[in-house]
């Protein structure tokens, strides 16, 4: 017996108003898969991951996460097997509360026990030593309060976490920390992962395989050992690929 | 001392409390930046203590009548002179401090709450609940607060509590749209988002990352408006609807004072400065507030 | 006027730059002792956030937001000192000698005003020319910033416009008034990569043809060596050194090297990411 995909999406269709969004999306990603979402603005891949994510209440066609069929509005303990990671840290944490009390609300929403405990290992878990607990989020960097959002979104010790262009807000010295512990995370705890960028670079270092999209479509799915080597089957990914690569370190500055 | 300001400023906050102080205390510093907050700060201080003090630093009963001394002006005996009834000015105005402030207090507490719960639960749900909550907001900012005030009176009959309800009722619309204006940006805010996903109930969201998103703006707005607050009262008081007879309330004291404002100029005047000196005081107190509080 | 513009003086000069911010507790430097010439190149000056490479810009521009405070042994455009300049005399320089296409056109363009009416304006606010002639200057120009319809995005209002059409109009804007020095910080990085391309194509054209002095401001190192002649890095407000961009690859100062080490790259994939180890030295000093 085949076991289930981590997620599957059949024909995902979202309008807002006059505007279709996206159009007829499938994909599915196995247990313990890194997927990527590449694509530029206006491509509907952010919208993607807030339907994934129970953000977005406005779609049609099937999602699945495992056996959980996934539901416009879905129950409370859907949020234990799926969180997410914004794109911009210094928006995604409540300016007015410690870090304590950040990471203590999901916990306190769904009566776990010993949040004391929890959130000092969920903070060593991403690399923040106890001296953080305490303070605001202003008085954090970029990078250190990514690390808080990864360390909240994993208080719930979900299955699937979705990543939201991850590490555009952020100096590439400290992209680098944080996509190194995204993968160690991972290996950790088995995830299963979903991001989205615009970086292709970013996606080719996480990912396995990668979905381009452009226009709210799937333009085409590949691993990305093939992408690399053939350029991609459509016109679009090619384009994509070639404006990334002229733009990368190896095609400007030689290999290392 | 020094230990206690590297409590304060630490980097490291070591419970929550201490973060608490130490947030507080950066706020403090803040404020203290600005002079003329600190004076409307000292102003308000000044009028705690004095109201809290009254019994003991007033040299007159502010009841005492004493019709041998009718209106004389301003002296070493009485500093602010005495009232047609041969009252002493300077204790009526301490004492006054203690009416000015319960009205204000029970005013806030009263409007705070209100105004932040209909502007936070309009704002955030939207849709048909905004549209009612706010007709209905609208309907209370559509008449002047003082004319609406005096209605209210009219039919409660006059006195000092139902002065504190009609002011009150009219009070909290303003409040309530500062907070549904506020709520309409953070609700779209990632940090709300965040909570969502965590499965935080609608309630949780609006009481615990809501509102105090919107409590600064209406702390400040509350401060800027005690000044009114206080106009308001006295307004009625100098209407005869307020404070009643012989409490020493400021404006029903200029009010006795208007049939000889040319000739025995301090028996209005003395309370008419009162009242602008604690309504100055509270607007710069407020203006400071909403720079400390504002910054994020 | 132009009798103590040396010609053959550098665009720019600055030597020992140095921008500080007096706050309450402390004084931020933003910049620390900067040096360089600008001639008809090229030059990127990258860093990442903090390093003070978009101060740079701003201070040669006297566009350094209060409280900040510039002070330089020498600040110089075309052998003419820009400290000794009055405030008048240094605005007359914006726009029609040196001028600066910023990150975000979203945020540089007047929401409502035809993005047309704004580069016109930006032209005459320089020349003395009727509001005809000013039009015909602007579409030429939104012509040379490859907008295939000039006359139909003229009467378009900033919104109607997407992000890269956006910094196509502005760059027009900015070099409607012919400038010898273009400061462009981070002008491509709201923009998607294939946008991304076509920006950095105009601009090259237009620098080139113009012969213009252009400063590139940007976070992004693969970029400036693919698209600059020389690269300044920085970090925590100084220099770490100066290069060919060619010669960024081996560049010397562990720094630089750093840089470039952390990023992942599409066609040589790697385990993990090198992380960048910050020596204490490199700030102070």
């Amino acid at each position: 017996m085949p076991t289930l995909p981590a997620i599957s999406v059949t024909d995902l269709n979202v309008s807002f108003g006059a505007a279709h969004v996206l159009r007829d999306v499938s994909f599915s990603v196995a247990n313990g898969e890194s997927f990527g979402l590449v694509g530029e603005s206006g491509s509907g891949k952010s919208t993607v991951l807030r339907v994934l994510s129970g953000l977005n209440p406005v779609w049609s066609g099937d999602i699945a996460f495992g056996e959980t069929v996934h539901a416009k509005k879905p129950a409370k303990s859907f949020f234990r097997q799926v969180q997410m990671v914004f794109q911009d840290p210094f928006a995604s944490l409540h300016p007015r509360m410690t870090i304590d009390g950040i990471l203590a609300e999901p916990l306190a929403i769904h009566g776990i026990d010993r949040p004391d405990e929890r959130i000092a290992g969920a903070l060593r878990d991403v690399g923040l030593d106890e001296g953080f607990r305490f303070r605001y989020p202003h008085q954090l960097s970029g990078g250190q309060r990514q690390r808080v959002a990864i360390a909240r979104a994993l208080a719930l010790e979900p299955s699937v976490l979705l990543l939201d262009e991850p590490t555009s807000a952020l100096d590439v010295s400290i992209q680098a920390e944080v996509l190194n512990l995204l993968q160690d995370i991972k290996q950790q705890r088995n995830l299963t992962m979903v991001i989205v960028s615009h970086n292709l670079a970013v996606v080719g270092h996480m990912c396995n395989r990668v979905a381009v999209m452009n226009g709210g479509k799937i333009v085409e799915e590949t691993d990305i050992a093939s992408l690399r080597e053939t350029g991609g089957r459509e016109i679009y990914t090619r384009e994509l690929l070639a404006a990334s690569r002229r733009v990368s370190l190896s095609a400007t500055l030689g290999a290392a | 001392m020094s230990a206690l300001y590297s409590y304060l400023t630490s980097e490291r906050p070591a419970s929550r409390r201490q973060a608490q102080l130490g947030q507080y205390y950066r706020q403090w510093r803040a404020l203290k930046q600005n002079p003329l907050a600190l004076i409307g700060l000292s102003i308000v201080l000044i009028l705690l203590v004095v109201a809290a003090s009254a019994p003991l630093i007033s040299p007159y009963d502010p009841l005492a009548q004493n019709l041998d001394q009718r209106l004389l002006p301003p002296s070493a005996a009485h500093f602010f002179g005495t009232d047609a009834l041969g009252r002493d000015i300077f204790s009526r105005i301490l004492f006054g401090t203690r009416l000015t402030l319960a009205i204000v207090l029970l005013v806030v507490i009263s409007v705070g709450p209100v105004g932040l719960i209909i502007g936070t639960v309009s704002g955030y749900f939207g849709g048909i609940i905004d549209t009612i909550l706010m007709r209905i907001t609208d309907v209370f900012l559509a008449f002047p607060r003082l004319v609406l005030a005096l209605a209210f009176v009219a039919v409660l009959g006059p006195g000092i509590e139902n002065a504190v309800i009609a002011i009150a009722c009219t009070a909290w619309p303003p409040y309530a749209r500062v907070a549904r204006a506020e709520t309409m940006v953070i609700r779209n805010a990632d940090y709300i988002a965040a909570v969502r996903l965590q499965g935080a109930s609608q309630t949780r969201i609006i009481l615990k990352h809501v509102i105090p998103m919107c409590i600064p703006s209406v702390i400040v707005r509350t401060t800027l408006d005690m000044a009114g607050i206080i106009l308001i009262a006295a307004g009625l008081g100098f209407l005869g609807l307020g404070a009643q007879p012989p409490s020493p309330e400021w404006g029903a004291m200029i009010a006795a004072g208007r049939e000889f404002i040319f000739d025995q100029w301090w028996v209005a005047a003395f309370p008419g400065l009162a009242i602008c000196l604690v309504a100055l005081g509270f607007n710069l107190l407020g203006d400071g507030l909403r720079d400390v509080l504002d910054a994020h | 006027m132009t009798n103590d513009m040396a010609s053959d003086a550098p665009l720019i000069e600055v030597k020992n730059l140095a921008v500080r911010f007096h706050t309450p507790t402390r004084i931020v430097e933003a910049v620390r002792g900067l040096s360089f010439t600008l001639g008809r190149e090229k030059l990127a000056i990258v860093g990442e956030s903090g390093s003070g490479k978009s101060m740079t810009g701003r201070a040669i521009l006297d566009l350094v937001p209060w409280p900040g405070e510039v002070s330089a042994q020498r600040l110089a455009y075309r052998g003419r000192d820009l400290q000794a300049m009055k405030p008048q005399e240094r605005r007359g320089l914006r726009g029609k000698h040196i001028s600066m296409v910023m990150q975000d056109p979203k945020f540089s363009l007047n929401p409502v005003m035809t993005v047309g009416k704004q580069i016109a304006e930006a032209y005459r606010v320089h020349t003395r020319v009727s509001a005809a002639e000013a039009r015909e200057r602007a579409l030429a120009m939104l012509e040379a910033v490859q907008i295939r319809e000039p006359a139909r995005v003229f009467d378009l209002y900033p919104h109607e416009v997407s992000g890269g059409m956006g910094q196509r109009v502005m760059i027009a804007m900015m070099l409607i008034g012919e400038p010898d020095v273009l400061i462009a910080d981070e002008p491509t990085s709201a923009l998607d990569v294939t946008v991304q391309a076509q920006i950095l194509d105009i601009l090259e054209r237009l620098v080139t043809d113009r012969g213009m002095g252009l400063i590139f401001i940007s976070h992004d190192l693969p970029l400036v060596a693919a698209f600059c002649d020389r690269v300044i890095v920085m970090y925590a407000g100084r220099v770490m050194e100066t290069l060919d961009a060619k010669d960024l690859r081996h560049g010397k100062h562990p720094y630089t090297q750093g840089l470039l080490g952390c990023l992942p790259d599409l066609d040589h994939p790697r385990q993990r990411l090198a992380v960048l180890d910050r020596d204490p030295a490199w700030a102070g000093g």
